[in-house]
């Protein structure tokens, strides 16, 4: 069965870009021009994913109030935040409210559809009995799920957005190599510019910490970039 | 000329009332003078009238008529203030007075001086002689052959003129004596014990000295010189005495003894009477001149002080006011009377009001000037503190910081309360400005969003190799047209993460290390050197911004120095603070470059590169280095073959430095 895609933009153009694009890759894509419209969808049927615009026609923060309402909805639907803005304090609110990711419209469309995939797959993962596979790297207290997304600290699962995870992911694979900023947003699949990387791990460290106070394995090595700590 | 001094002049300006009270003093004076003449005048004729008639107070001799002027013959003795020392020595006499009398001529000539003192006359005799004949030594008197020079005194005594001679007998004491009749008619020279001589011979002459008491004598007087060329001769005789005539002796014109008292009960301090003869010669006088006054005390240092601008040169120090003594039928004159007083007399009376004025007109003067001077010392700082506040309300980027409010209801706070409303309103343009740019990058991210999406899902379809080309030269284009709006934000993001840094202290030692051994992976082309302390150099901030601030640093020194070139990142304390130094090798800085550098979109790059440039990067470091409570600076290399751009960073614990600009040369730094 085809995966639903839900798209809330006001811009015409860009949403019928982007549901060509998914149109192309096998989804199903609704689209939505503001919140009300959206909602009176959603209410009727869920969507397996949705890329959710900040502002939206005369509302300015309407994403983030979609995001709560489809949250409300249901909790384990992945959602991506899609904005022209690239403002930390946007990307920190979207993924406070419960988004899975937060990205910037710079991403180009190849990307943005590897994102998608990835969020599908953890959502599959999820969905699979565990097992323990290759998949899982294993870092002294930490326990890094590939194919699920899923990151475990102490045994405790750390909610890491998808960014995150494949920043902890590419630093976690090879303990005490030096990862620059550049080769994080490969990994990441994301382009972001140095500062938006630079508050990434800042959030990491601190969900890492809101579960073991003393975390001090990700550390950064100025002027070079990051590196796991064993 | 600054307002300060402006004002203080203004205050100066109350010096006028000291100058006034000086010209009033002066005017005070002159009247004060005046009325002094006019008491003094009314004394003096009170005295005068009191003395009116009254021969028998002013004469000795008050039966003879007043003598309105002198005889040949009549002597005026000078009143003499002390008695002269009888040593035939004329030094203590008084010089130069105009009593003299000169009798005989040519070589044979005298003069004599006359002069009173405690009812004794003194005789000065100064003889012309060039033959000086001493009598014979041990010879009687009264030995014809036997004579020398001598020396008769006249005077006439109850009625009947007496006389004494005093024989020269040598340098010294000289002997008056008195020829007398015997019984029988035999003559013998008596010694007169009263009579006191005494000789000094002079070149071309002698002085002879004599005192007697008044006491001996009459009304008469006179003085005879028996003078000789030799032993026994005949004598030539001149002077005032003829043998046994009484009309050719000379009065003697001497005050009644009770004069002198008689003055005295007018006396008071700083007064000079004198009692003179019609003719003008001093009868008595009672002199307390040099008494000081009750009025006049001892004028004190500031006193002193102020006269020397109050008293004008050539004023006399005396007023002096005359009376004539009339007989007592008013009909001539028998004397004058001269009241001479101190002008101290009345000075002490002034100086003391005009001490008491010109104490208050200079101390009002001096409030006056303190009042202005604190008042322009008060406006001057209000006035420096808003050329201060509007100096530094503006940055170099045209943002503006916070002005002081005032409440001061006057037109200077008006000034700072428009300027204020200036400010304003320039912040709101500015903001506006600032924000332009990100409202910019917002707005063209969307379509630039569709072109991208739209070419990337075209590449998905079928298209012509022609058409492919085109794609993707719309892509590149695109890309660009990214990465220039990515650039555009770049300083708004790092103020953004300024605004959400956390301050930790750490050490900043390391992290530069760190940064340095990271640029040598990074450029390769370039060389790095690093002088770092070996002490830790603790600092409170953000190590992430530290290092995107070396970053920039580093970009800006790479991007302006040739391949294989050293550049140098060194660290040093000084004084309190951290300075992070990066040196480069290549271009100096052009002097029309240094000041603007670390402004926002500035920059003086020259050719293009594919990377888009703001001029952002040392805006960004001086935004981090602000961050810091420090500063940044730029410089040219010594000789010219570089730039050094620093940052200086207050060390954690030390008192906040303030902000320096890139005005200071970085030798300072």
């Amino acid at each position: 069965m085809k995966r639903l895609i839900a798209i809330v933009e006001d811009e015409p153009a860009i949403r019928d870009n982007y549901a060509a694009a998914f149109t192309r890759e096998g989804y199903v894509v609704r689209t939505y021009g503001n919140r009300s419209q959206a909602m009176a969808a959603f209410a009727a049927r869920l969507p397996d994913l949705a890329v959710i615009d900040i502002s939206l026609e005369d509302e300015p923060e309407g994403g983030f109030e979609l995001c709560r309402q489809l949250r409300a909805l249901s909790a384990e639907l992945p959602i991506i935040f899609l904005t022209a803005r690239d403002s930390e304090l946007d990307a920190v609110s979207g993924l406070r409210l419960g988004a899975d990711d937060f990205l910037t419209k710079d991403l180009s469309l190849a990307h943005l559809i590897a994102r998608v995939n990835a969020l599908f797959r953890r959502v599959d993962a999820l969905r699979k009995p565990p097992d323990e596979q290759e998949q899982t790297v294993r870092r002294g207290p930490l326990a890094l799920d590939a194919e699920r997304m899923r990151v475990e600290w102490e045994g405790k699962v750390v909610l890491l957005s998808l960014t995150e995870f494949w920043i902890v992911h590419a630093l976690a694979r090879h303990p005490g190599h030096v990862k620059n900023r550049q080769q994080l947003m490969d990994a990441a699949n994301v382009v972001l510019d140095d500062n938006t990387i630079t508050s990434h791990v800042k959030r990491i460290r601190r969900k890492f910490q809101s579960i073991d106070p003393a975390f001090d394995a990700l550390q950064t090595v100025y002027g070079m970039g990051y590196r796991w700590v064993e | 000329m600054s307002l300060r001094l402006k004002l203080l002049l203004l205050g100066l300006a109350t010096l006028v009332l000291p100058w006034d009270g000086i010209r009033y003093a002066r005017e005070m004076e002159a009247a004060l003078r005046q009325s002094e003449q006019h008491s003094l005048q009314a004394v003096s004729e009170t005295i005068a009238a009191s003395l009116q008639g009254r021969m028998d107070l002013l004469y000795r001799n008050p039966a003879e008529p007043a003598p309105a002027s002198n005889g040949p013959y009549d002597l005026t003795p000078l009143v003499l203030t002390a008695p002269p020392y009888i040593d035939g020595y004329p030094d203590d006499w008084p010089h130069g007075g105009g009593t003299w009398r000169h009798y005989g001529s040519g070589s044979h000539r005298f003069g004599v001086l006359t002069g009173i003192h405690d009812r004794m006359l003194y005789v000065l005799l100064e003889v012309h002689d060039p033959d000086l004949v001493f009598d014979a030594p041990g010879a009687n008197p009264l030995d014809s052959s036997a004579l020398g020079d001598r020396v008769w005194i006249g005077y006439e005594d109850m009625g009947v003129q007496q006389q004494v001679f005093l024989a020269l007998t040598g340098a010294g004491p000289i002997i008056a004596r008195r020829v007398e009749a015997g019984e029988y008619g035999e003559e013998t020279a008596a010694e007169d014990p009263r009579i006191v001589g005494a000789l000094q011979p002079e070149p071309g002459g002698y002085d002879v000295e004599i005192a007697m008491p008044l006491s001996m004598m009459g009304k008469g007087f006179g003085v005879l010189l028996d003078d000789r060329d030799r032993r026994g001769a005949d004598p030539l005789s001149y002077g005032t005495l003829r043998s046994n005539d009484l009309h050719a002796l000379g009065r003697l014109i001497v005050a009644s003894p009770s004069l002198t008292p008689y003055l005295a009960q007018f006396m008071q301090p700083g007064m000079r009477l004198t009692v003179s003869t019609p003719g003008g010669a001093v009868l008595a006088q009672s002199d307390e001149l040099a008494v000081p006054g009750a009025l006049a005390p001892e004028p004190g240092i500031l006193t002193q002080f102020y006269r020397r601008f109050v008293d004008r040169r050539g004023e006399p120090r005396f007023i002096v006011s005359a009376a004539p003594i009339y007989d007592a039928g008013h009909h001539a004159l028998i004397g004058e009377l001269e009241v001479t007083q101190a002008a101290n007399r009345w000075q002490g009376l002034r100086d003391r009001a005009l001490t008491r004025m010109l104490d208050l007109t200079l101390v009002t003067s001096a409030i006056a000037v303190i009042i202005t001077f604190a008042f322009a010392a008060h406006l001057a700082v209000r006035l420096s503190r808003l050329r201060r506040a509007s100096e530094s309300a503006l940055t170099r980027e045209g943002i503006v910081t916070q002005f002081p409010e005032t409440a001061a209801p006057d037109e200077l706070g008006d000034v700072a309360r428009s300027f204020s409303r200036l400010l304003g309103r320039l912040n709101e343009y500015t903001s506006y400005l600032r924000s332009l740019a990100g409202k910019l990058a917002h707005e063209i991210r969307t379509p630039l969003t569709i072109v991208r999406s739209s070419l990337e899902n075209l590449e998905s379809e079928e298209v012509s190799p022609a058409a492919r080309q085109y794609v993707e030269r719309a892509r590149q284009g695109s890309e660009r047209l990214n990465a220039i709006l990515l650039a555009m934000g770049a300083a708004t993001r790092v103020e953004e993460a300024i605004g959400n840094a956390e301050r930790l202290r750490f050490d900043l030692t390391p992290v530069v290390a760190s940064a340095v051994s990271a640029y040598r992976v990074a450029f390769p082309e370039r060389r790095f050197a690093s002088e770092l302390p070996a002490e830790p150099m603790e600092i409170d901030g953000a190590p992430d911004l530290i290092v995107q601030l070396l970053d920039k640093l580093i970009d800006n020194a790479v991007d302006f120095s040739p391949a294989g070139a050293t550049i140098t990142v060194r660290l040093r304390q000084e004084a309190a603070a951290v300075v992070l130094e990066v040196d480069n090798p290549g271009p100096a800085l052009a002097p029309e470059v240094r000041g603007r550098l670390f402004e926002s979109l500035w920059q003086s790059r020259s050719g293009s590169d594919s990377r888009p440039h703001f001029g952002l990067g040392l805006y960004i470091v001086r935004l981090i280095a602000e961050y810091h409570r420090g500063g940044v600076a730029a410089t040219d290399l010594p000789a010219g073959e570089g730039a050094r751009f620093g940052v200086r960073l207050p060390l954690a614990n030390s008192p906040l430095l303030p902000n320096y600009n890139d005005k200071v040369k970085l030798e300072s730094v």
